[in-house]
């Protein structure tokens, strides 16, 4: 089936751009010798030994940024997708519907509070548990003010949709500004690099911290997708078809939250990959959810990798954030969709 | 058969419906009539688990409907609703088998997507299968969406006719010879064991295919029961504020119901008057 191909070239697809990002940089590793390094690492016997300079760089650095950059990029990708779904607009995306300015005024408030909490609270839950914790609070309560503010009845309102987030955005950030009006120099440093989207310093601990926000929203939410494709009939019409609509809502808002909530919260605000990525897939395999939501998170991986992997390379030995590259690359594209699309939206909006 | 008792709806202070009872039989086509705003499409929601009334009982095959699942009455009953746009960019044929989604999880079995198929053929649609659902006009969109109803009721075998399906306004937007194909398939689904109840507004439409009419005004019942007991100039009048002359002819099974204000004796009375 055509479906099944799309999905096993994007999955290599993925494996190929990891193979060859983690060879990239400073210290180039070839291919064979990435190979030759994991299959060591599996326990397999290798001759000759791995370069161990090589192996370290790969190990210590390059594969757990890489498998940073996978994660974000996917969870970002198909939280993107679901919450299209959900609010029944291709152009819904975490970034324009606030969820992303919520989750970011609070790591801004943890960046700046962090010397003033209790230490029994820091030992407790390690900096980037918390880290993670508090912004998926500030992702979910922004998520849900939005999609209640524009939901009337049971019809949730295009227009007041994006409406409610750039209102809530802005409110955001105006309370951002005054905490960075407060802020001290280091504080500030921290704060504009955070907000600009970085995966630098990344060991395994951070990526492990990572690992459970996402995987969770990646294996559950394709299971939603069936409810999803009954919801773009309507509430009422998906209640038919046996979908318990607000178990879904509770399920798409929750697992999108935690996906954006904890990329965000490792990496910054990284933008576009939510929006673009799902815009792309829609044009080769249709709307249909069932295949949308998993290709998404592939198609997200690859293309975060790349935009990480030439944001570490260009201006080496300093790096570009990973947000001005995703928005340098992510605007253009999102542009191009607008115009070649302004017709079918038109269409949409009266439907 | 679906059997609701005593239902009173509120929406807000306002009371939608009043104390309405009524039946809807297996094996027959059953039209519910009424002017705009009389209650018609809140009683089908009601009827359809969607809406639940302030009081009274509903029950289909003698279980009332808090014992049955959303999952499980999804198996069993289908609904057509006025509102058949769709927000996303799907073909035909995802929309029909979203018809399908209660009965598989994971990927559809083969006689899923052979429901589908059969489904679309039915009511001629299963051309428009890889057309985007947004590119056809709306009396196709309606085929499209009751070949989804269909093919969530569709018997899987002999015997699966044990199944409730609710049309609001099906043919709203399709011209005559739809209209009259739609129906016909709906009539088809009831010979074979169906309970259907179709909301209509065409007085003739419901003349034609209606085994038993529920005829409601300002939310209350004011008749039901057989076709030709109900379709009277009297009650039509009750019910719509509306003269007709309800005409029998020799050739025909059904009643012709003409607005009386077009017959010619009357017009000259008129004119007369004047």
């Amino acid at each position: 089936m055509q479906t099944r191909w799309i999905r096993i070239s994007l999955l290599l697809l993925l494996l190929v751009v990891m193979v060859l990002a983690a060879g990239v940089g400073a210290m180039k590793i070839p291919v064979p010798e990435v190979l030759r390094i994991l299959a060591y690492k599996a326990g397999i016997p290798v001759h000759p030994l791995p370069d161990v300079a090589m192996m370290n760089v790969f190990w210590e650095l390059r594969l757990p940024r890489v498998l940073r950059a996978v994660m974000i990029g996917g969870g970002l990708a198909i939280a993107g997708a679901s919450l299209q779904g959900l609010f029944r607009n291709p152009l819904a995306d975490p970034m324009l519907i606030g969820i992303s300015s919520g989750a970011s005024l609070a790591a801004v408030l943890v960046i700046v509070l962090y010397s003033f909490l209790p230490s029994f609270l820091l030992n407790w839950l390690p900096r980037y548990y918390l880290l993670n914790v508090v912004t998926f609070a500030g992702a979910c309560a922004c998520s849900l003010l939005v999609f209640r503010l524009s939901t009337t009845g049971n019809r949730t309102a295009v227009a007041s949709l994006l409406l409610a987030g750039l209102a809530i955005t802005a409110l955001c950030n105006a309370f951002i500004g005054l905490i960075t009006y407060t802020a001290n120099d280091e504080e500030l440093r921290n704060i504009t690099f955070w907000s600009l989207g970085s995966l630098g310093g990344a060991s395994w601990r951070i990526t492990g911290a990572l690992a459970p926000f996402i995987i969770l929203p990646v294996i559950v939410l394709p299971v939603l997708s069936k409810s999803l494709n009954a919801y773009s009939l309507g509430e009422t019409e998906a209640h038919y078809l046996g979908v318990n609509v607000r178990r879904l809502k509770i399920g798409i808002l929750g697992l999108s939250t935690l996906a954006v909530g904890a990329a965000v919260a490792s990496a910054g605000m990284i933008g576009f990959v939510g929006l673009v990525v799902p815009h792309i897939l829609r044009s080769v395999t249709g709307t249909d959810h069932r295949q949308l939501l998993f290709n998404s998170a592939v198609l997200g991986a690859v293309l975060l990798t790349l935009a990480d992997t030439v944001g570490r390379t260009i201006i080496a030995p300093a790096e570009l954030p990973i947000g001005i590259v995703t928005a340098l690359i992510g605007t253009p594209v999102f542009i191009t969709l607008l115009l070649k699309q302004r017709k079918k939206l038109g269409g949409l909006e009266t439907a | 058969m679906i059997r609701a008792g005593n239902i009173t709806y509120l929406a807000g202070k306002q009371k939608i419906l009043h104390d309405v009872s009524c039946f809807v039989e297996q094996g027959k086509v059953t039209v519910l009539l009424g002017s705009n705003g009389a209650g018609k499409s809140t009683l089908l929601k009601i009827l359809a688990g969607a809406l639940s009334p302030a009081s009274g009982t509903l029950a289909w095959k003698g279980k009332p409907y808090s014992a049955i699942s959303v999952a499980a009455f999804a198996r069993e009953r289908a609904v057509l609703t006025q509102h058949y746009g769709v927000s996303m960019p799907f073909r035909c044929s995802e929309i029909v088998l979203m018809g399908r989604y209660p009965h598989f999880t994971g990927n559809p079995s083969k006689q899923d997507l052979q429901i589908v198929e059969e489904a679309m053929r039915e009511l001629q649609v299963d051309v428009f299968a890889d057309r985007y659902f947004q590119s056809l006009s709306g009396g196709e969109q309606q085929r499209v969406q009751m070949a989804r109803v269909l093919a969530q009721l569709w018997p899987a075998h002999e015997n699966d006719t044990e199944k409730f399906m609710l049309l609001d306004e099906p043919v709203s937007s399709m011209d005559c010879l739809y209209q009259q194909k739609s129906l016909q398939t709906a009539r088809r689904m009831a010979a074979r064991g169906f309970a259907v109840l179709v909301v209509l507004h065409d007085l003739n439409l419901a003349a034609q295919y209606a085994d038993e009419v529920i005829l409601l005004r300002k939310g209350r019942l004011i008749a039901s029961g057989d076709c030709k007991t109900v379709l009277q100039a009297s009650l039509i009048r009750e019910a719509y504020d509306y003269e007709v002359e309800v005409v029998y002819h020799d050739d025909f099974h059904f009643p012709l119901i003409v607005p009386a204000a077009h017959k010619k004796q009357t017009f000259l009375l008129q004119t007369k008057t004047a």
